[in-house]
């Protein structure tokens, strides 16, 4: 590594400390601090609570990752999928009840059905819309996407208006101590999220599929001359990424409120990782994502007001990212 | 279906290629013998690798047939030209940097091939190139010389009929270049017909059986290298007139 490259991650390193300080020093400029044994246990939460978010985050962030490092193309419908997918478990988990049977289906097995339903769509709209585009100008699949995101949102709102909905689902505290606990649901999340992303990982690393992939991520033009079908390739990559995305909505579901629009947030959220652990580095999204969770969750809790904040926190880390190291945490220089 | 003679395994029949205003392949007709090595040579931008590349599918060319078995390729696609047998290196060296060796060579394996089957063919190649104790090594670790063979190995992955090398001897030693060659000569040895782009005439008049030349585009001569080198025409495109 040159000289210059290693000033620059030291230099990130430093405005990551320096991100992680600064709710820190807010908190004790506003008196939010307390230096009491109660406060280092919220504390201890926040951040627990900011790990377990992260694993969901990673579900939005891998997902998005894979896209751009295989096509180069920035799916700016990344969120609007995630929260599809949201909107496809509520409709699996409630039908049961509509049907009169009187029960729920369990949101995580709803997976079972929701994740091919995503998979088709992302294989549907990189037919349909984007093969004919990757490797032109940047600004064509964002248009397209951006366009694909908007249809999304309204048809959603069309259907389901723009009332927000969530899933109840394992609401009970899980107490790890008589003062640190978290919620069920957030445990489970995480487990499903980091089972689902490594599997993936382990995919991409391991099966025939994958390494194809992972060949035409490193260079299309040498994939296609080892007899590699690139275009299918292409298909596969982002109806895998779409099922990534819906995976990540079911996890949102059970833990938050959703409308048609966050689809908005989960798209900013999903960038700041990439942006942050690199962009098309698989274990990159996943490092982001805690990171920015935790990040997240500690300027929720130390910051006034700090909720109204969080948003500028993801921002902050992709303006940040950008100027010092574009590559991000683990990404390699483009050349 | 092109009435392809048995001795001919690449039947390139008035391909042509324009980029813009400019004619890189220009109604080009050449014919290279099967289980025989060929040298395509010619100045610089005299259409070679653009000749590559639409015979691997690469580019599509404007018009003109490319038979091979009696298949006409013009117009597929690189897999699909991968998959009927030809199979080629490039002029800079392209392998994934961030493979291992092993994981280059099994890229270049069929779907359709059971996986044991695949690593087995991976292992005998990279012994095949001496580069069995470099296995798990990452492609971007590896020298230029290693990568050339790495790349060379990886063209050899799908048992292929036609080895297209883009200037093997480009930025090797002459120790390594001899391995190179010896390993094309086994090749050919074996049926395999290969045809060589290459500016280092030494390997071009030494190694090939026939020798086709092209400028602006088009051939200009083809024959032995005795016959090559008393050629005024070819002594033309390379020195100008005397």
């Amino acid at each position: 590594m040159e000289q210059a490259e290693i000033r620059r991650v030291y230099l990130l390193g430093a405005f990551i400390v320096a991100a992680f300080a600064t709710p820190f020093a807010v908190g004790a400029w506003s008196g939010n601090i307390f230096y009491d044994r109660q406060w280092l246990m919220d504390l201890i939460t926040v951040c627990l609570n900011g790990l377990l978010q992260g694993g969901v985050y990673a579900m939005y962030g891998v997902g998005l990752t894979l896209i751009f490092g295989v096509m180069r193309i920035i799916n700016v419908a990344h969120g609007e999928i995630v929260m599809l997918g949201a909107y496809l478990t509520w409709v699996l988990f409630n039908a049961p009840e509509y049907l009169g049977l009187g029960w729920h289906l369990d949101p995580l097995l709803t997976m079972v059905i929701t994740l091919p339903i995503a998979f088709a769509l992302g294989f549907a709209i990189q037919k349909v819309l984007l093969n004919a585009v990757v490797g032109g100008p940047e600004l064509t699949p964002l248009l397209i996407t951006f366009g694909v995101g908007i249809a999304m949102i309204n048809l959603v709102e069309w259907i389901f208006t723009t009332d927000y909905h969530t899933i109840p689902y394992q609401p009970d505290a899980f107490h790890i101590t008589e003062t640190i606990f978290v919620g069920k649901n957030k445990i489970i999340s995480f487990a499903m999220a980091l089972a689902i992303s490594l599997g993936v990982f382990l995919f991409l690393k391991l099966h025939r599929l994958g390494k194809a992939i992972r060949a035409t991520a490193q260079n299309p033009e040498v994939a296609m001359v080892c007899g590699i079908d690139v275009q299918r390739i292409y298909l596969v990559t982002f109806g895998l990424g779409a099922a990534l995305a819906s995976a990540g909505g079911a996890l949102v579901s059970i833990q938050f409120g959703f409308n048609p629009e966050t689809g908005v947030q989960y798209t900013v959220v999903a960038f700041a990782i990439i942006v942050l652990g690199g962009r098309g580095h698989y274990l990159g999204a996943m490092l982001g994502a805690v990171l920015l969770a935790v990040l997240e969750n500690l300027v929720s809790f130390m910051v006034p007001n700090g909720s109204a904040m969080v948003e500028m926190a993801a921002y902050t880390m992709i303006v940040g990212v950008l100027l010092i190291r574009p590559q991000g945490l683990l990404g390699v220089k483009e050349t | 279906m092109g009435a392809q003679p048995p001795e001919i395994a690449l039947d390139i029949r008035d391909l042509r290629k324009n980029f813009g205003g400019i004619r890189a392949v220009d109604g080009c007709s050449l014919a290279f013998p099967r289980g025989q090595i060929s040298g395509l040579i010619g100045p610089n931008g005299s259409g070679k690798t653009t000749t590559f590349n639409l015979l691997t599918g690469v580019i599509a060319p404007d018009s003109g047939a490319i038979y091979y078995n009696g298949d006409n390729l013009a117009g597929l696609k690189p897999y699909q030209v991968f998959r009927k047998g030809i199979t080629r290196t490039f002029q800079i060296t392209r392998i994934y940097r961030e493979m291992t060796v092993f994981e280059n060579m099994l890229s270049a394996s069929r779907l359709s091939v059971p996986e044991r089957q695949g690593r087995a063919r991976a292992e005998e190649l990279m012994a095949f190139v001496n580069l069995t104790h470099l296995r798990d090594e990452y492609g971007g670790n590896l020298s230029y010389g290693q990568q050339k063979l790495l790349e060379f190995a990886r063209a050899l992955m799908p048992d292929p009929d036609v080895i297209l090398l883009d200037e093997p001897a480009a930025g090797i030693n002459r120790t390594l270049l001899a391995d190179l060659l010896t390993h094309i000569h086994r090749l050919q040895g074996m049926g395999k017909t290969i045809v060589i782009i290459e500016h280092d005439m030494n390997v071009i008049m030494n190694h090939c059986a026939k020798i086709f030349v092209m400028d602006y585009g088009l051939k200009i001569a083809e024959g032995p290298a005795q016959e090559i080198q008393r050629n005024e025409q070819v002594i033309t495109a390379y020195f100008g007139h005397r």
